[in-house]
């Protein structure tokens, strides 16, 4: 090349040529340093260590993580001179490594997907009871897929399930969960539940679920989401953002189905309740009949025992009525006629005299 | 019986429920109250029947989503 005479933007071209060939990518891990952003398009920010520094230069919209510096990060970058001499990583994608700068960068994220109201609880929708068609979005070569599979098959049946194979964990992977939540929510007949599941790892591996289109995408679902993601003490804004939060993959298979077994009893506890009800209701019956009869007599008692007394008034009035009474009282009684010479017949309680009229006066 | 049978598990879960309403409710009669028992007591053992031969259908979706089509 000695030789050739070139113009400068041939020579950055040349250069530019060069590099494509011979890194095409580069992955670069380093500390975020000025980082800014321009326009509210264009973000700019220099990698660095102890030793060198370099400029990195991307789209905004090709920000997954929100960035601050001092943060760790690796980047997928194309190097390139640009035309005023100045070399750049042009990023493809950025990530946080480092136990720090992964929470770092989940916290900026929290705050502002919070700040749109994208946790609040009335966005979260309830999942049905039983649904009867789900997507499933998953490593299908992964345990937590066999788990939950294992679960569900357990606990339920009479479902029909697709599952999407992506990859759970990499730089590949939030993008392809994305595609396979689009393609579900573009159906024409809707799963009634979207449901992401891996199983346990590091920071590093389950931030793909703190990935902002990632999340975004989940919460703009039009199919109820719920997601189970790591142990239950892993906390994504993926599964902060669904509908339902499950602790595990596990956890989400028992959350969406219920327990066959559990419904079996409880079905037939419903029928020994039945049986119950109808013994209590006949007991219910008779008891109430057997008051009916037992008021009905006591009122005829009553009834008869206030005739009975009635009578035994009765009876003393009629006896003090009895001339026979009157007689032992010392009195008389006188038949006859009252003129003189007549026989009259003198009635007393121990004697019947016969006596002649002799007088007869006015009183 | 056409029409029982062709029933969804969920279906047969609510009559039963219904059928518990009854017992409780106002509308209890004792004369019918027999027939709804047995009703009760078909329903529970077609509910056990269903749920322990039913399997799920799981399908893999044949699209890769490793690229944007």
């Amino acid at each position: 090349m000695e030789n050739v005479l070139l113009s400068v933007s041939e020579f950055v071209a040349v250069i530019n040529q060069t590099l494509e060939y011979a890194y095409p990518t580069v992955q670069v891990e380093g500390e975020v340093a000025e980082f800014r952003i321009a326009q509210g398009k264009w973000v700019s920010f220099k990698l660095k260590d102890d030793g060198a520094i370099v400029n990195c230069f991307t789209a905004l919209s090709q920000m997954r993580v929100p960035l601050e510096d001092g943060m760790r990060v690796v980047v997928v970058a194309a190097p390139r001179l640009n035309v005023k001499g100045y070399f750049n990583l042009n990023i493809r994608a950025v990530k946080p490594v480092g136990e720090g700068s992964i929470k770092k960068g989940f916290e900026l994220l929290k705050a502002k997907l919070e700040k749109e109201g994208l946790f609040a609880e009335e966005r979260k929708r309830q999942l049905p009871r039983v649904p009867k068609h789900i997507a499933v979005i998953t490593s299908t070569e992964s345990a937590a897929y066999a788990d939950f599979v294992k679960i569900i098959n357990e606990r339920w049946g009479g479902l029909e399930v697709d599952v999407a194979h992506t990859q759970v964990q990499g730089m590949p992977a939030p993008d392809q969960i994305i595609r396979a939540i689009r393609y579900f929510n573009s159906l024409e007949v809707l799963p009634e539940v979207l449901v992401i599941i891996r199983g346990g790892g590091s920071a590093e591996d389950l931030s793909t679920f703190n990935d902002e289109p990632l999340v975004r995408a989940i919460a703009e679902s039009r199919i109820p989401t719920l997601v189970g993601v790591g142990h239950e003490v892993d906390h994504t804004l993926a599964d902060m953002i669904s509908d339902v939060r499950a602790a595990t993959p596990t956890n989400a298979a028992q959350i969406l189905v219920p327990d066959r077994q559990e419904i079996i009893r409880s079905s037939r506890a419903q029928a020994s309740s039945v049986g119950y009800l109808l013994t209590q209701a006949i007991d219910s019956y008779s008891r109430q009949t057997k008051e009916n009869l037992n008021a009905a007599f006591s009122r005829m008692q009553e009834k008869l025992d206030a005739t009975f007394e009635q009578l035994g008034v009765l009876r003393v009035a009629v006896a003090q009525l009895n001339p026979e009474n009157v007689l032992k009282r010392g009195y008389a009684l006188l038949r006859g006629e009252q003129r003189i010479g007549a026989i009259l017949e003198i009635e007393t309680v121990k004697h019947i005299i016969t006596a002649e009229v002799q007088d007869v006066r006015q009183k | 019986m056409s029409d029982k049978s062709n029933q969804s598990v969920q279906d047969k879960l609510t009559n039963l429920s219904e059928l518990v309403g009854w017992f409780q409710g106002a509308s209890f009669k004792l004369e019918t109250a027999l027939d709804k028992f047995k009703e009760a007591e078909a329903l529970a053992e077609e509910i056990e029947k269903d749920l322990t031969k039913l399997k799920n259908d799981i399908k893999i979706v044949k699209k890769r989503f490793d690229a944007e089509e």
